[in-house]
């Protein structure tokens, strides 16, 4: 017994010693400031994930609240000139476990309310990966962890394997290797630019890889092609038509005496090109596809015809791996030109220029998450704010990107994986009946975020409710106060409410309150001073 | 259309040269006009305007109300030429304009021909840098100024079935109308423009004329003036009571000041780093008050003083970083209970604590260049540490009412929210100091330089957040005012510390 008070009058010196309350604070007060930085530069959810409530941070809070309670325990029994430091101590504790209460217990998420649309279903911080199965009924929901750092998963259900989070990531161009080289199969990188702006674009022709082989970029469309294609596009016919080999991807720009032209029935004009040696007729005014032997359009043949006179009215620039073909509108003709790596070529639209970065036919291009510290830049997120899981199902690896699902086709059935936020269901449903944004006279500066709703209570009845900023709406312990709003594609404004249950609240306010009324009594009612110098006593 | 407008305007105008010439005269002063949201006179409008284009108020011989309603009448084919300047500060701006290092203005002409150039280069620059900023900002004088010749920016009141709109100067002077006018009037111009104001009188009273007084009084400059020579009498001379005149006398005049302003914007002085400037200057100056009466030391007062000079002195001279405008809230701070209870009780607890660096500053310098016995070092380590009372029991007391109104708002009551965790970190930083103080390891020689550096721990809290951490990655330019401010109040303070401590290592030994 001895021994026992023995080792408690130790850890309550050391812990209850003011050197010890001196180093505490100070480290505490290292680990905000550094969150405020972190804040500053990667957001509040990575300063949340790497400082505010991590591990370590939480253990200097459990050594503050030790230092702390073993303060108040060693000046025991209470003495009157430190009844002022008791009632503060006593206010920091009664908050610490205000604190406690509310990270276990509280809620904090958001509902979004789309216009007169029912919503019931609060969206916490927490990711929860999705597993499911629906040819065997089955769902799973993973938590993944509050980690600012890639975090390996090591998770395995029923052989599908969590390899990795990644809790901020990017895409980024990887090369994944062809075994047999394929010309019509190439993936091409790409700087188009002028004075004023600049996109990278990697287009690809092969089945696996991410990109596609069209992009629009503003009024401007760009295709990607096999480079076999390139001299048919530069070619200046009359007809202005290619007609090409999708399997060989071998092409023809017929002149127009190398077109034989004949009306079918409906008067509509069937025109047949000899395709080095193979017959082939089109109704190039009505399909791409050819016709059969019994004049039907032919679905599964490999021959393509288009009238290149479709893209000379709108800007479109046809890449082939290492050359580029558009129509100039000045001279009225096509032109073309074969590109080399970072040598520039100019292009007719509003001094734009086309780079070939990269050319590849022994790789395909595909987008790989890569883990980056998100950026934040006046409190938005500009890069980083994906999030990806590494799966692996029977040997296949992918990855699963945050609200964007993924369908795998397993032996055993189709398998649904998706990366979003937990969600938790109120017993009661709002309405949001509309929401009314007022400007400052003249201006368009917001003055007021109001949401009109209506709290559905099932059996109970409905009840009409007005929430905007400093006025929430309370209902069955949540609070929903205005936080945001959006605007639908439809028109009309939905509105973002954040959800807050906290059962810590009342012991935050007591503690709040001894918290203050003791600095008052200890500080200043105390009447412990040094005479002036010179001055005599009084 | 418009063409047609601008073609009678030009020929009816350009008759009557000198009487237009007459009519941008200072008596436009108060005439109501709605900018930013409220309705303000046209002297404030046409200061705040030019000051923000130029960095300055004047153009040449003109006022600034007489330069804006000259600039606004160019719209109507006014052929006149004001040498506005539009003012550049960033020293990669002043490149891409070609303007040298040692000059901060471009001539609106020169400025004209650059505009697509800024254009790009601000599309270009993808981060949201110092640079960029400056370019916007650059690019807004630049608007501010269209604005203003195109006739859009000076809006004047209407009175439209029984009510009051407003609508631009372009808009308001209509053939219709100057035609109407020139039945009533020889000076149709004048004759609307006089019917307008005396139909916004009449509608809505003359309210928003005190914000005319409010800047034309110049109360602030007048406390300053009395707070210095209140420090001086104060010091000089043992007969105290013309110092404590003085000192009523800006005290009255911060209260005046501060009264006017409250009664302008509708809420509490403390809403914008200029205004928290004020109110800490202010409040500095009656906690200083408060703890000489009840320790009965005069050295309170004038650390007081002294706070209050510098924040007056920031006010006036340090525009730049603190714009004085009143200006309407975001939504979120529009609840006045909040803003004057939270608000004023953080701000009160950095007036306090900043006697608290002043004193400690003094009593460091006094330490290193002048005798102090060891028995004054304590007296004023005392002092110090009375100081530090009021500031962390007030502090502790705002950081709750913030907590509390967090909660009340925004459903939480603490969220490390950057302003909020930094206030958390000044109480801290004292804190540790103030239980040190009780161990060995902070005795009174390291317990003043201690409190003397605490203090910038306040200025990042009040500054820092608002002026580095607000802006973000890859911004640490320090070409932003308050950047630049802050960063020289760190070097001063970090150079004052070391130079006294060369005294505290070598005396230590007869310190206390």
């Amino acid at each position: 017994m001895n021994e026992l008070i023995k080792t408690y009058r130790k850890i309550e010196l050391f812990f209850g010693n003011l050197k010890f309350a001196v180093v505490i604070i100070s480290i505490f007060t290292v680990f905000l400031t550094y969150g405020t930085f972190m804040e500053s530069y990667h957001g509040t959810e990575y300063a949340n994930r790497l400082v505010y409530k991590s591990f370590i941070f939480m253990a200097v809070q459990f050594c503050m609240f030790l230092s702390i309670l073993f303060a108040t325990l060693i000046r025991l029994p209470p003495k009157k000139h430190l009844y002022g430091f008791y009632v503060i101590h006593a206010g920091l504790i009664t908050l610490f476990l205000g604190s406690f209460i509310t990270y276990q217990s509280g809620i904090d998420g958001t509902l979004t309310l789309a216009p007169n649309l029912p919503a019931r279903q609060i969206q916490l911080s927490q990711d929860e990966f999705k597993i499911e199965l629906p040819s065997q009924g089955k769902e799973v929901s993973v938590d993944l962890p509050f980690s600012a750092g890639e975090k390996d998963l090591k998770l395995d259900y029923e052989g599908i394997k969590l390899k990795t989070f990644l809790p901020f990531s990017e895409d980024k161009l990887s090369w994944i290797p062809i075994k047999i080289q394929d010309p019509s199969q190439s993936t091409s990188k790409y700087h188009l630019f002028n004075e004023n702006f600049g996109e990278f674009i990697t287009l690809s022709l092969h089945p696996e890889s991410d990109f596609n082989n069209t992009q629009q970029l503003g009024p401007l469309n760009v295709h990607y092609m096999p480079g076999t294609l390139f001299e048919c596009f530069i070619k200046n016919t009359q007809e202005g038509l290619i007609v090409w080999n999708s399997e060989t991807a071998k092409c023809l720009s017929p002149q127009s005496n190398e077109i034989i032209k004949r009306k079918n029935i409906s008067g509509k004009q069937i025109a047949e090109i000899d395709f080095f040696g193979t017959k082939v007729s089109f109704l190039p005014e009505m399909s791409p596809l050819p016709l059969g032997p019994d004049l039907e359009l032919n679905e599964n043949s490999p021959f393509r015809v288009f009238s290149k006179k479709l893209f000379e009215k709108s800007p479109h620039l046809f890449l082939f791996g290492e050359a580029v073909a558009y129509f100039d509108k000045t001279n009225s003709e096509w032109q073309g030109q074969k590109l080399q790596k970072n040598a520039p070529h100019p292009l007719p639209w509003m001094g734009f220029k086309i780079n070939l970065l990269e050319n590849r036919i022994d790789a395909y291009g595909t987008q790989i998450p890569h883990y980056i510290k998100p950026i934040q830049d006046n409190s938005q997120i500009i890069s980083g704010e994906m999030k990806a899981v590494l799966v692996e199902v029977e040997g296949k690896e992918f990855w699963v990107r945050s609200n964007s699902p993924v369908s795998f086709n397993s032996d055993n059935g189709k398998i649904r994986f998706e990366l979003g936020k937990k969600l938790i269901t109120l017993p009661y449903e709002l309405v949001l009946d509309q929401f009314k944004m007022d400007t400052d006279p003249g201006t368009n500066n917001p003055a007021s975020y109001e949401s009109f709703v209506t709290l559905f209570k099932g059996n109970k009845g409905a009840e009409k409710h007005h929430v905007f900023m400093n006025n929430p709406l309370k209902h069955d312990n949540f609070t929903f106060y205005q936080a945001s709003y959006f605007q639908t594609q439809q028109g009309p404004f939905g509105s973002v409410l954040s959800v807050n249950y906290d059962p810590g609240r009342p012991w935050k306010y007591l503690g709040s309150l001894l918290l203050v009324l003791g600095s008052i009594w200890h500080y200043v009612l105390r009447k412990k001073r040094i005479s002036k110098p010179g001055a005599s006593h009084a | 259309m418009l063409k047609i407008i601008f073609t009678t305007l030009t020929l009816f105008i350009s008759l009557n040269v000198m009487a237009q010439m007459q009519f941008c005269t200072n008596d436009l002063e108060d005439f109501p006009t709605r900018s930013g949201g409220r309705v303000k006179p046209f002297y404030v409008l046409a200061t705040d305007t030019l000051k923000f284009i130029s960095g300055s108020t004047k153009v040449g011989e003109l006022s600034a109300t007489e330069a804006f309603c000259k600039l606004s009448l160019k719209a109507f084919g006014m052929p006149l030429e004001l040498p506005i300047q539009i003012k550049v500060e960033h020293v990669e701006a002043k490149k891409l304009l070609g303007i040298p290092e040692s000059e901060t203005l471009i001539s609106v002409e020169s400025f004209s021909s650059k505009i697509d150039l800024v254009n790009a280069e601000i599309s270009k620059i993808k981060e949201n840098n110092s640079y960029k900023k400056e370019l916007n900002k650059i690019k807004q004088r630049w608007q501010a100024y269209e604005a203003i010749i195109q006739a859009r920016l000076w809006t004047i009141p209407v009175l439209n079935a029984g009510t009051i709109e407003f609508i631009s100067l372009g808009e308001f002077l209509s053939p219709e109308k100057l035609d109407e006018a020139r039945t009533q009037s020889s000076n149709p111009i004048q004759y609307l423009f006089a019917k307008a104001k005396s139909d916004y009188l009449s509608k809505n009273g003359d309210q928003y004329l005190l914000e005319l007084k409010y800047f034309k009084w110049n109360f602030f400059l007048w406390a300053m003036i009395g707070s210095l020579l209140a420090i001086i009498l104060l010091i000089s001379f043992k007969n105290q009571i013309p110092g404590l005149i003085l000192t009523t006398l800006s005290i009255g005049l911060q209260i005046g000041a501060m009264t006017m302003r409250v009664l302008i914007s509708g809420r509490a002085p403390v809403t914008n780093m200029y205004e928290t400037v004020m109110f800490s200057g202010f409040g500095a100056l009656i906690i200083s008050v408060i703890i000489a009466l009840y320790r009965k030391e005069i050295l309170f007062l004038l650390a007081g003083l002294g706070f209050n000079i510098l924040s007056l002195m920031m006010m006036k001279f340090a525009n730049g970083m603190l714009d004085p405008g009143i200006s309407p809230l975001v939504p979120v701070l529009r609840d006045n209970f909040w803003l004057s209870t939270h608000v004023t009780t953080v701000i009160l607890s950095y007036a306090a604590l900043a006697l608290s660096w002043i004193l400690a500053n003094g009593l460091l310098i006094r330490e290193r260049f002048f005798n102090l016995s060891s028995s004054e070092y304590r007296y004023g380590v005392d002092l110090i540490y009375t100081c530090i009372k009021f500031g962390v029991v007030l502090l502790s007391a705002g950081i709750i009412l913030g907590g509390v109104w967090a909660d009340y708002s925004w459903g939480r009551f603490w969220g490390w929210d950057p302003k909020e965790t930094w206030s958390l970190i000044v109480l801290l930083v004292y804190m540790a100091i103030l239980h040190g103080k009780s161990t060995s390891w902070i005795p009174p020689h390291r317990f003043v330089p201690l409190v003397a550096g605490a203090f910038m721990s306040v200025m990042m809290a009040w500054f820092g957040v608002n002026y580095i951490l607000a802006s973000g990655l890859h911004s640490y330019g320090f070409s932003e005012g308050g950047a630049v401010f802050l960063g020289s109040f760190f070097s001063l303070q970090v150079v004052l510390l070391i130079i006294t401590s060369f005294r505290l290592k070598t005396t230590q030994s007869n310190s206390p």
